[in-house]
């Protein structure tokens, strides 16, 4: 594959090994090579683009499984079926949600759990701020919770800074900005996250 | 109202103080044991107990600081004033006002956060909530440390406020200081205000109380006040200005004539110019103090001239000195006399007057005749007036009597005694008189002698000399009185009988017993019967022709059943019936109340086996009309 090409095995002088004195004629016109497998500069580049693509104050997150996000609920007659599940944690629904007939939910997520606001603090400014929450964008653990807009521990969320008046270059006023939740926001009631800059 | 209970303001904690009061009182009362492996209900509600405790104790703390504290608004202008002055109205306001948002913002998070609790899974997460919550709710105190520390200082300065009633007859002491308002006070009510030569001595309201005219009057000292106008006068000024302004009293502008409090006449009367607007519709009184230094007549000219201006104007001007309390009594009585009067004015004048004026009537007795009837004064009480007057020495008593004879005194009762001929008082009493015995009327052996008659009495009882005579009794009644007696005896045997039977478990009633011929006999022979004659006896066992005669001849059904159980036993499906009517309906009704129990198979009555668990008609068939519900 073309990677394993990239990755060819150079051969450069290694002088090191290069016998002194006699040598038998074979080994005439040979300098010691040693096979290093010299990463090509595309590769380099590659790797560091990955990696700072998404450089979170919040790096690694434990995921959090099924089971402890969703908790099965009984229903029916005789409360046989189990097909639908209510979020655990807190989550965030946007302004125009309005909830499927109850008969048809599969997810339940509760007024109690909902949540508009996030204090988010300024890295740079060390100032914290209680700014509304527009969307979740991702959640480390699964697409599912960010289509759900369940918010975790690692959760990236996108919240209206208008409230900071930040401006670009071009003089058009920045209203919208990443945030990364930085603490169990079940455990403590509120949403606290650091604004990505 | 809020007026007189500035002492009762509960004490209002610092934040630290109040943090730790409440933390460690949750801590204290609410349980403290729980465990992972709980119902996550019950650990759910024991974390939900210590947030809405702690909530319940700070919300309860804030409302008795909100509603101890007094509202500017309700209280009298006259303490609504002088706690602006004192305290600034605005600060005092925003503290409160600080309190209440606090208060709020408490309620909140305790509601939000109950409410999250309810989705608490884990031991962990609630605890974790609980946490939080209280620990918000703790910092929004920590906010308020300020406020706090404002209230509890404002609600130590007013509960050592005077108790100055706005209402009540009070005289007011205004003037320079230094001019010997205080002096003043000391010298008319037990009020001990400092007297001291620097400037500014008083440095609040003082109250001291005085009696007049059996009335209660307040007076009321101020600091000094000094000539400048009205924004530049600094705390202390502004609560005598304060107290001018609201308190309806009588002034007594205190003027210093000596000048020894460091301002001249002038000044004084320049300042006297300045604050006579406040001495609108108040009684007025100039005094002028210190008169022992120098008197008014000593004063030049000019400065007699403008205490002839008052006395023009129509303020009355006492000289006083609160050194040798020359002229005090008369400037207080002065005062209190025009104040009475213009209260006395002002009521009159206002509309209240009419209420009570409408009610009262002054009733005065009309001249019945012309005769002159004058107060009748008895000739003792005048004697005894005269000599209250006189001062004449009482009469001799007894014991001056003893002290004048000493050893020789003997107390000779018999001289007061009230007799017709008093020359009879020391003679001896006679034993019998007019045929009678004096002593029968006083016997001083008289308990004694009732005594012997009444062991006497006793004697004579006992002998029976009170006993009646027998009365003649004829044949009846000695014949009622023997059949009495026996039949007493007999009740006494049954009952001994009866006592002997041995009578354990149930007893068995007397007609369900079997009689035995024997004892029947023996009874009724006892009584008194003839039981001899065995003929006619129902109850004889007779000879085998007679039975057998007896029961050809009734050999149907016997028509009479009442036998005595003796003899043939009546078969038991007819015992206790009438006759065959009877006997048939009896038989039909057992046979009725077979049939159910025969019908559905039951051995008995506790038999309950059902014989078809699954009836196809119930089970079968779709769901439809309700058949289902009750499957």
């Amino acid at each position: 594959s073309i990677k394993m090409h990239e990755k060819r095995n150079t051969k450069q002088k290694n002088d090191e090994k290069t016998p002194k004195g006699a040598v038998p004629a074979y080994l005439l016109d040979r300098e010691g090579q040693s096979r290093a497998k010299v990463l090509s500069n595309m590769i380099k580049q590659k790797r560091k683009e990955k990696a700072g693509k998404w450089e979170v104050p919040v790096p690694k997150v434990r995921a959090q499984g099924e089971t402890e996000v969703l908790k099965v609920i009984r229903t029916g007659k005789r409360k046989k079926k189990a097909w639908k599940r209510m979020v655990t944690k807190v989550c965030f629904v946007g302004d125009g949600f309005t909830r499927k007939p109850p008969k048809y939910e599969r997810f339940i997520r509760p007024m109690g759990l909902r949540f508009k606001k996030a204090h988010v603090t300024h890295p740079e400014l060390k100032a914290t701020f209680c700014l509304p929450i527009l969307g979740v964008k991702k959640n480390p653990s699964s697409p599912l919770y960010t289509t759900l807009g369940v918010i975790t521990k690692g959760t990236v969320i996108e919240v209206n800074v208008s409230e900071l008046g930040l401006v670009t270059q071009g003089g058009k006023v920045i209203w919208g900005k990443y945030a990364q939740v930085t603490n169990n926001p079940e455990n403590d009631g509120c949403i606290n996250a650091v604004l990505l800059v | 109202m809020a007026l007189y209970n500035f002492k009762k303001i509960t004490v209002v904690p610092s934040a630290k103080d109040f943090i730790d009061l409440t933390l460690s009182k949750t801590q204290r009362k609410t349980p403290t044991v729980i465990h992972k492996h709980y119902q996550i209900h019950r650990i759910r509600h024991f974390y939900m107990r210590k947030v809405k405790y702690t909530q319940q104790n700070y919300h309860d703390r804030l409302t008795q600081i909100l509603t101890d504290f007094p509202k500017l608004d309700d209280i009298h202008p006259f303490y609504a004033d002088l706690m602006n002055v004192l305290y600034d109205k605005d600060h005092y306001k925003l503290a409160l006002g600080q309190i209440n948002i606090a208060k709020n913002l408490i309620d909140n998070v305790a509601k939000d956060y109950v409410r999250l609790m309810k989705y608490g899974d884990s031991l962990y997460r609630c605890k974790q909530l609980k946490r939080a919550a209280l620990g918000r709710m703790c910092t929004i105190i920590k906010r308020q440390k300020q406020s706090l520390e404002y209230l509890e200082q404002v609600r130590q300065h007013l509960s050592r406020l005077p108790t100055i009633d706005p209402n009540t007859r009070t005289l007011l002491l205004c003037g320079y200081p230094n001019v010997g308002k205080s002096s003043f006070i000391n010298k008319v009510t037990r009020a001990d205000v400092e007297v001291q030569p620097y400037a500014f001595t008083t440095k609040s309201l003082f109250v001291g109380h005085m009696d007049y005219k059996y009335l209660r009057w307040q007076v009321v000292d101020t600091p000094g006040i000094l000539d400048h106008p009205l924004e530049d006068r600094n705390t202390i000024e502004m609560q005598a200005i304060t107290a001018l302004a609201h308190l309806r009293a009588a002034v007594l502008y205190v003027m210093d004539v000596s000048e020894q409090c460091g301002h001249s006449l002038e000044e004084q009367v320049e300042l006297f110019k300045n604050i006579k607007p406040l001495f609108a519709n108040k009684p007025l009184i100039i005094v002028a103090n210190k008169c022992d230094v120098k008197r008014i007549a000593e004063l030049p000219e000019e400065s007699q001239k403008i205490f002839e201006n008052f006395q023009a104007e129509g303020f009355s001007v006492i000289e006083t000195s609160t050194l040798t309390e020359e002229g005090v009594i008369q400037v207080k009585t002065e005062a209190c006399d025009r104040l009475l009067a213009h209260r006395v004015d002002t009521k009159m004048k206002g509309n209240k007057v009419n209420e009570v004026l409408n009610r009262l009537h002054l009733a005065m007795p009309t001249k019945r005749d012309n005769k002159e009837r004058l107060p009748f004064i008895p000739e003792g009480a005048v004697a005894r007036k005269k000599r209250m007057e006189v001062d004449t020495p009482r009469r001799k008593l007894e014991r001056d009597l003893e002290l004048e004879l000493g050893d020789d005194y003997v107390l000779d009762l018999q001289k007061y005694w009230d007799l017709m001929n008093s020359s009879e008082k020391y003679d001896k009493i006679p034993e019998i008189w007019e045929g009678h015995n004096i002593l029968d009327y006083i016997d001083p052996d008289i308990m004694r002698k009732l005594e012997e008659l009444e062991k006497e009495e006793e004697l004579r009882e006992a002998a029976g000399e009170y006993d009646s005579e027998p009365e003649s009794e004829d044949e009846e009644m000695m014949e009622i009185r023997q059949l009495a007696q026996q039949i007493r005896e007999k009740k006494k045997l049954k009952i001994l009988q009866s006592k002997e039977k041995d009578t354990r478990g149930p007893r068995m009633p007397r007609t369900a017993k079997k009689v035995q011929r024997k004892v029947l006999e023996q009874e009724m022979t006892d009584l008194g019967l003839d039981m001899t004659n065995k003929d006619d006896a129902h109850y004889v066992r007779r000879s085998r022709s007679v039975t057998r005669k007896r029961k050809r001849d009734e050999s149907e059904t016997p028509k009479s059943v009442a036998r005595s159980r003796s003899s043939s036993r009546t078969p038991r499906d007819v015992s206790g019936l009438r006759d065959e009517k009877m006997v048939k309906k009896v038989k039909t009704m057992a046979k009725k109340a077979q049939k159910k129990m025969n019908r559905l198979g039951r051995r008995g009555e506790s038999d309950r086996h059902i014989f078809d668990l699954k009836p196809k008609h119930l089970l079968a068939g779709k769901r439809k009309s309700g058949k289902t519900q009750r499957r």
